[in-house]
């Protein structure tokens, strides 16, 4: 079972433009990332989920079984390409080449910014999956420039980070840039 | 506890070392913000003027977060390396001093050395947010050059007290270069949450 309420109250309690750290056991992962991604959209936000660890069909189904509104959410699929999935043709979705194509990731992401609008959060599913086919420092960076331009335009982001397997130093360089690290 | 500790800890080093000093401060990567907070305004608040050098957070959030904290940012000039590397544009505002995209580190060393004479207090420091964030992007042999000519420049101005201080987090205070790093100033403080 997970604190849904706790959950909750981490994220109303974040004030708007922060910066989260998510950090959660492997076991507890996908219902924490369902139940904060409902939070959020129930909330009237608004966002991107960039997706390394399942194929955006799948995310669909469980975004609908889990009353998650998926109107308000764009997914970049870094997942469907590189296994040779059927790719679908919705407007919320791109798809990329793999997980460590950090720069189109990066691009990508400043696209679908501009074509959201009202408030908006980034949602990174997950770090620890990207550094499966990422170097620790070059995934660093990347997650340090992505915040940067997150502040620069003062959009909430929420990154999550599976406690069991993360790299330790790859942990504590993202952990110092965020305004908070949440554990549930 | 971890505001107490760290506001001690600072106190006693500064008093240990009238003549200015080089501190290391490794920090619980979870309270890097409320202590960057914490040693800012501990200085601010004891007549120190500084120079504050941001590899992690673009000025805008940076000076919003302070302000927060009723540090007063008059007092602060700031040099903001995190849009530089992130290659967005600076913000325009007296209290920030602009740095190319390149973050180049002799443009920053010059960025910082002329800052200093613009502080209005005798007291003054240099705060650096994170060493390892700069390494990400710089060599580390660019890094350490960089931490030397600003070990020097506090120690040669001998007479006028200056602090430095290099921020790092505690489970990244093994790295080799940290530890090198380490061994070259006055004291390290390590916070404990």
């Amino acid at each position: 079972m997970i604190n849904v309420k706790k959950i909750e109250k981490e994220l109303t309690s974040l004030p708007e433009g922060w910066i989260g750290l998510l950090e959660t056991s492997t076991e507890k992962a996908m219902k924490v990332n369902l139940a904060t991604l409902k939070i959020l959209t129930d909330k009237n936000y608004n966002g991107i989920v960039l997706s390394a660890s399942r194929p955006y069909s799948n995310l669909v189904s469980l975004y609908k079984n889990n009353d998650i509104n998926i109107k308000k959410i764009w997914v970049i699929d870094c997942i469907s390409k590189s296994q040779g999935s059927k790719l679908g043709e919705d407007d919320n979705v791109l798809y990329l080449e793999n997980v460590s194509a950090l720069t189109n990731i990066s691009i990508s992401i400043n696209e679908c910014i501009k074509k959201i609008k009202g408030k908006k959060f980034i949602f990174i599913d997950s770090i620890t999956t990207m550094l499966i086919y990422n170097k620790p420092s070059i995934y660093a960076k990347f997650i340090h420039n992505i915040l940067t331009r997150m502040r620069i335009t003062g959009i909430s982001d929420l990154l999550i980070c599976l406690e069991e397997g993360t790299d330790k130093e790859v942990r504590a360089e993202i952990a110092q840039l965020c305004d908070k690290v949440i554990r549930i | 506890m971890v505001e107490e500790m760290i506001e001690k800890s600072l106190a006693e080093a500064v008093e240990k070392h009238r003549e200015g000093v080089v501190i290391m401060i490794e920090l619980p990567a979870e309270h890097y913000l409320e202590a960057n907070s914490v040693i800012v305004k501990s200085l601010t608040s004891t007549g120190y003027d500084g120079t504050y050098i941001s590899f992690q957070r673009p000025f805008k959030n940076l000076s919003s977060l302070l302000t927060q904290q009723g540090i007063d940012i008059n007092k602060l000039l700031f040099i903001d390396a995190a849009s530089a590397f992130a290659e967005e544009i600076q913000e325009k505002n007296p209290r920030c001093i602009h740095i190319s995209p390149a973050v180049d580190i002799d443009e920053l060393v010059r960025a910082i050395y002329t800052s200093l004479p613009e502080l209005k207090s005798e007291k003054r420091f240099i705060f650096i947010d994170s060493l390892t964030t700069i390494a990400l992007y710089k060599p580390l042999s660019e890094t350490m050059r960089f931490c030397e000519f600003l070990i020097k420049t506090v120690r040669k101005r001998g007479v006028q007290k200056i602090i430095l201080i290099f921020n790092v987090a505690k489970d990244l205070a093994q790295k080799k270069f940290i530890r090198d790093i380490a061994l070259r100033v006055d004291q390290v403080i390590s916070v404990v949450k």
